[in-house]
């Protein structure tokens, strides 16, 4: 078993030099952990206070009984590199150091005591990750590095950082939409390894269908890229990259080099592997709902049904901002439409603006006409705050008899169905029935753009591998 | 001249970039359509390569110093006649010695004036990330002014070819644009896959410019080339 292996399944994990200081958070996150947490710490005030929080606690790395899969090391700078060769000698699986103050200081010093860390790490042979960084979370074994992630339950969805803080968020935002993640890695300076490792071993992992990357800088852009072109045909890869690169421009003599800029080196590098580039959070998590939750898609035209009234036009817009189409539906629906809409009494062009007292059997005739309907590939049904607001009040069993309705129909047909459930004035409302409609795996948003760029992407992403 | 010779005789003689002549050579005989360029040393040169090139022909400055050849009045296009060319030597050569006094002025390149066509750019530069990078765009006076231009990593599949040349808002030019007929897709297609091959097979130099390249409906032709040695 290899290094990254052992470090990401755990049966052993060991902390070092965790404190009072930080609020034991490393210690007190891992109480959800499944497997052994041992404490390492020398400083008599701390060591009985992590006896209380009910960690055996030992002097040296090399004390602790047995294999060590695991290490988290939160000590000072100045005792990083004797803890990383304890690392070496006991032959752990892997280390994170959560230690900072190195080359990220942007001093010499800081770089220095990088360099060494990285030449001692690769001749000892350590799977070293960080420094400058919070390492893992898998969450089905409860290895976290907040007590605010979740546990036991994890999800389809691996996600690489460079930053702990987009590894968190992504975890708790992306819960908040059905997201959730088997594991997710923060890897801060990348010292040893960069991100191409962690995407190598989320590319093999069993538990992980999709991969969310945030990056910032990178060691070996061209190796990334090769690895890209590999991964994407087996799994999709959503990539943000954050920061304005430095161009690290020189004296150029060629109209080409003067011509070429950084950003659009990267939309190149992300195009032509089929990565799926996002800019944001929220994009980021958007687009993972989409591949998780939508159906493969095999065209880009609309059928759209409006509940709340009156919001057709902005749909409309939305979706072709996207570059996506709503186009008439075939003579066929039409003719059947007629049929049943004469008592309905609504508009039935697309996108449909139906009433939100519309009867739910109508809806779903509404639904079923745009499932045979030929000129159309995909479904979204708009449900608004204070439409679902009224119908709380009249009967607060509707939600529930909408999705019910929902789900039976997308298990049924081969469209891929979105819902967009816009707040308006009752954002707690939306939000509820956001997460209840993701929940069942209806994914959900919460502006039509939001749903168009998803759908979008997942579009784009299947269309590459057509036609690769 | 050997391609290896080549460089180590620019590298000898401290120049960074390729003459015009010597980077058309090697691109020839890596199988690029470029127009044959060839050295004169002096006016009497000059009017018999014309000759033997066949008419119109184009001078330009043979100079490691000068970089902006037009800027310095050093080119001179479609001249019809031996005399024609023995006047644009003489033009060429008092304009630069005026503008780069210092400059060592070896000659003139005098190559065949290509029959018009579509001015593309194909060119490669180097990404402190992903390496070797291309572009391709319009070209000639265009490519400065409305920088309409798309870019892939090397190497390069079949795909970000074909995508990179009808990712430029010019595009419709290529296609055949108000009645022109379209130009060749397929050679451009090629040549941006072979450039890839030519940049990865040789990563000794730095930069690189095809500019103009004269696209037609049957064909390509590389009119300029300049390359630059990596630092």
């Amino acid at each position: 078993m290899n290094g990254l292996e052992r470090a990401f399944n755990p049966r052993t994990v060991v902390v070092v030099g965790d404190k009072k200081g930080q609020g034991f958070f490393w210690l007190k996150s891992l109480k959800s952990f499944q497997g052994q947490v041992f404490s390492v710490q020398i400083d008599p005030n701390e060591i009985p206070l992590i006896e209380e929080l009910g960690y055996t606690n030992y002097p040296s790395l090399m004390d602790v009984p047995g294999e060590v899969d695991y290490v988290i090391v939160s000590v000072p700078r100045v005792a990083a590199l004797s803890v990383v060769r304890d690392c070496i000698r006991k032959k752990v699986g892997g280390a994170t150091l959560f230690t900072s103050a190195f080359a990220e200081t942007g001093t010499e010093e800081g770089r220095d005591a990088q360099e060494e860390l990285g030449r001692v790490a690769r001749e000892g042979g350590l799977t070293l990750i960080g420094p400058n960084c919070m390492g893992i979370f898998h969450p089905k074994i409860g290895l976290r590095f907040s007590v605010e992630q979740y546990f036991g339950e994890g999800g389809r969805v691996g996600f690489i950082s460079q930053s702990g803080a987009h590894v968190g968020q992504m975890a708790v935002v992306g819960a908040l939409h059905g997201v959730r993640l088997s594991k997710g890695v923060s890897f801060g300076n990348a010292v040893v390894m960069d991100s191409t490792a962690y995407l190598e071993y989320l590319d093999k992992d069993e538990e992980t269908d999709i991969i969310g990357m945030y990056l910032e800088g990178l060691k070996d852009g061209g190796g990334l890229f090769r690895l890209l072109r590999e991964v994407v045909r087996r799994k999709p890869v959503v990539v943000w990259k954050g920061g304005e690169t430095e161009d690290g421009r020189r004296a150029v003599m060629s109209h080409t080099a003067s011509l070429t800029r950084s950003p659009q080196v990267w939309e190149a590098a992300l195009r032509q592997t089929g990565a799926i580039p996002v800019r944001n959070l929220e994009e980021m998590v958007d687009t993972v709902k989409g591949l998780l939750y939508l159906k493969p898609p095999f065209g880009d035209r609309m059928g759209i049904v409006a509940l709340s009234g009156g919001q057709s036009v902005v749909v409309s817009d939305a979706f072709a901002r996207a570059g996506l189409k709503v186009p008439p539906l075939s003579p066929t629906s039409y003719k059947e439409l007629e049929a049943f809409f004469s008592v309905v009494g609504a508009s039935y062009r697309n996108p449909f603006d139906v009433s939100w007292q519309l009867p739910l059997d109508s809806l779903r005739r509404i639904l079923d006409i745009l499932e045979r309907d030929p000129n159309i590939d995909n479904i979204a049904i708009e449900v608004s705050g204070p439409f679902l607001a009224r119908r709380w009040e009249s009967r607060s069993e509707f939600i529930g008899e909408l999705m019910g309705m929902l789900v039976e129909f997308r298990e049924q047909w081969p469209k891929p169905l979105l819902v967009m459930l816009t707040p308006v004035q009752q954002e707690a409302i939306a939000m509820e029935g956001r997460a209840e409609f993701n929940r069942v795996g209806l994914p959900s948003y919460s502006s039509f753009d939001r749903a168009a760029q998803s759908l979008k992407k997942v579009i784009d992403y299947h269309r590459f591998l057509s036609e690769a | 001249m050997s391609q290896h010779s080549v460089l180590s005789r620019a590298r000898q003689e401290g120049r960074g970039q390729l003459t015009e002549v010597e980077a058309k050579d090697w691109l020839r005989e890596a199988g690029f359509p470029v127009v044959e360029t060839r050295l004169a040393r002096s006016r009497a040169g000059a009017v018999t390569l014309s000759r033997e090139t066949g008419f119109p022909v184009v001078l330009k400055i043979a100079s490691p110093q000068v970089i902006h050849k037009s800027d310095a009045g050093g080119v001179k296009l479609g001249l019809n006649s031996q005399s024609a060319v023995a006047r644009a030597y003489r033009e060429i050569m008092a304009s630069v010695a005026d503008k780069h006094p210092d400059a060592s002025l070896e000659g003139v390149s005098v190559q065949r004036m290509a029959p018009p066509g579509v001015e593309v750019i194909m060119g490669m530069s180097k990404d402190p990330q992903f390496g070797p990078v291309l572009m391709f765009g319009l070209g000639g006076i265009w490519v400065e002014l409305l920088k309409d231009v798309a870019f892939r990593i090397v190497p390069l599949l079949p795909r970000d070819a074909r995508e990179m040349i009808r990712e430029i808002k010019g595009f419709p030019l290529l296609e055949g644009y108000r009645g022109s007929p379209p130009v060749h897709l397929p050679t451009l297609e090629e040549m941006l896959l072979q450039l890839s091959s030519f940049v990865e097979a040789n990563p000794e130099i730095g930069e690189l410019d095809l500019n103009p390249v004269f696209a037609y409906p049957d064909g390509a032709t590389v009119a300029d080339a300049r390359i630059i040695l990596e630092g």
